[in-house]
């Protein structure tokens, strides 16, 4: 069979309204008292993606390196706040912290994915290079939030020791280590673990994307592997890049622990 | 030429929380003294021990070790030669050797032999344990002698004890103190110890320095704090521990 690319029309999506009848039937027999909110949500989905759809046609349109370099610097800043917001921590500096580490890992990752790996000409070809930049900017930022929070866990857990190494004169760096390792690894199992499963339960949201849009799978295997290999890369950079900032918040030019921002974590 | 003191503290004030913990502080120590920092808890007795440490920095006031200003050099060489044993004794996953040879981690020229570490353990009266030993399965006076040891490694000049003995019966107290007081007497070292019994200082101490609310209210041999007539002196001493 070859493959065949099916284009959707907007005759199919009200077709697919019949998932939404189908479930709204179901919530009123068993009056579960959410139908009002899946008619808005509904709504929402179509307006929020139709609206999505048009903004990345018109944002393919462009031709400039300038006008994606932009709204990369963007998504960065979008993403920070995001996750300044949904986590409050102690850490001073911190919105600079993630906007600083964030944008790193984007410019190491995706360079070395467009120049090296897929070698993209422009390097700048919105169609590979917007995707790709929003799947690092998620897990970087997930991955990141989740590390922080685990680095000042850890730390105030280990104050007794963190204060005896520096009695004894270690250094900082090596009076956290112990709190840096834990904070990590606990970020990057779940990544490790993607690694081992990927492909056994479910295919990848964007390669049965890929396969749908009438992509070879082999080529659509192709993508994902890379993908998969790019996923931990930026998580650990991400985690490293960022906690090298974050932890030095918490000591003093004098390497003292700054006890009282970490008590500010207890709240 | 005069040699400096070990320690100066001229009025130092520390605050933590919005709450002045010392108070315009002066304390002169000199080498080779035992001096006990005495005072109800909350008096600021492990404040100055944190300051000399220089795990804190005063709010205001100087604070002088050998004549340099403590705020200028090293903060990592100063913290070697100014040794700390924290009240709770904080020992790290692993064996005993693995707790002794920490140093290794920052320092990688630290070597020493099973015999010099061995040595090390009965210096402080550790004996009958192995290298091997995993060092949470030790009792609590065998982990305080194991953080001295580990803190003596450093070859300090001066030894500060944050009541090294409070966790511990008697007995055990005193067979430390007398292995500390050898100790300073054989290697010569300082030693600043706080304590809320000054039954328990009397022993081993030479000087005296009462704390109270962050003042300090007497300082001088024991025949000073005696005949002291400040009343809340006097009371924390007749009271025992507060």
């Amino acid at each position: 069979m070859s493959n065949q690319f099916y284009v959707v029309s907007w005759w199919d999506v009200l077709m697919a309204l019949v998932f939404v009848a189908l479930t709204y039937g179901i919530m009123r027999y068993w009056k579960i008292g959410l139908e009002k909110t899946l008619l808005v949500g509904t709504v929402r989905t179509f307006l929020q993606l139709t609206l999505m759809g048009y903004l990345l046609s018109y944002i393919f349109k462009q031709e400039s390196w300038y006008f994606m370099v932009g709204l990369l610097i963007l998504m960065v800043l979008v993403a920070s706040i995001e996750g300044y917001r949904r986590q409050k921590l102690p850490v001073p500096h911190y919105f600079l912290i993630l906007v600083g580490s964030l944008g790193i890992t984007v410019v190491l990752v995706l360079g070395t994915i467009l120049k090296f790996i897929l070698d993209v000409e422009p390097w700048y070809y919105p169609f590979v290079m917007i995707p790709i930049a929003g799947m690092i900017i998620g897990n970087g930022l997930n991955s990141m939030t989740l590390t922080a929070n685990r680095f000042i866990g850890e730390l105030k857990h280990r104050e007794g020791e963190v204060e005896m190494l520096l009695s004894l004169g270690a250094p900082v760096r090596t009076a956290v280590h112990g709190s840096l390792v834990s904070a990590i690894r606990a970020a990057l199992i779940p990544n490790i673990n993607n690694l081992m499963t990927v492909g056994l339960v479910q295919l990848p949201g964007m390669m049965s994307g890929q396969i749908l849009a009438g992509i070879d799978p082999l080529i659509a295997v192709r993508y994902q592997i890379i993908i998969m290999y790019m996923w931990i890369t930026t998580a650990v950079l991400a985690d490293v890049i960022s906690l090298t900032f974050i932890y030095r918040q918490f000591f003093t030019a004098r390497e003292q622990l700054r006890i009282n921002i970490l008590r500010r974590a207890e709240a | 030429m005069e040699t400096p003191p070990i320690f100066e503290l001229k009025n130092v004030t520390r605050e933590e929380a919005g709450r002045e913990i010392l108070k315009a502080a002066s304390i002169t120590i000199h080498a080779g003294e035992f001096v006990a920092l005495l005072g109800p808890s909350g008096a600021g007795k492990t404040t100055i021990l944190r300051l000399f440490n220089a795990l804190d920095s005063p709010n205001s006031g100087e604070i002088r070790f050998r004549g340099e200003r403590y705020d200028e050099g090293s903060v990592r060489d100063l913290r070697q030669k100014v040794g700390m044993v924290f009240q709770t004794p904080t020992i790290l996953e692993g064996t005993v050797v693995q707790n002794l040879m920490v140093f290794q981690r920052w320092r990688k020229d630290f070597v020493l032999s099973d015999e010099d570490l061995y040595g090390k353990l009965e210096q402080v009266g550790l004996t009958g344990i192995g290298l091997d030993q995993d060092a949470k399965s030790l009792s609590g006076g065998e982990k305080q002698r194991l953080a001295l040891a580990r803190t003596l490694l450093n070859a300090p000049d001066v030894l500060l004890l944050d009541e090294p003995t409070s966790s511990l019966d008697p007995v055990m107290a005193h067979q430390i103190l007398r292995r500390i007081k050898a100790l300073q007497q054989e290697m010569g070292f300082t030693v600043i110890m706080v304590s809320h019994d000054h039954r328990l200082a009397v022993k081993y101490a030479e000087r005296f320095i009462v704390l109270l609310r962050g003042e300090i209210a007497a300082d001088g041999p024991l025949s000073v704090l005696k005949g002291d007539d400040s009343a809340a002196v006097q009371a924390f001493l007749n009271g025992g521990e507060e």
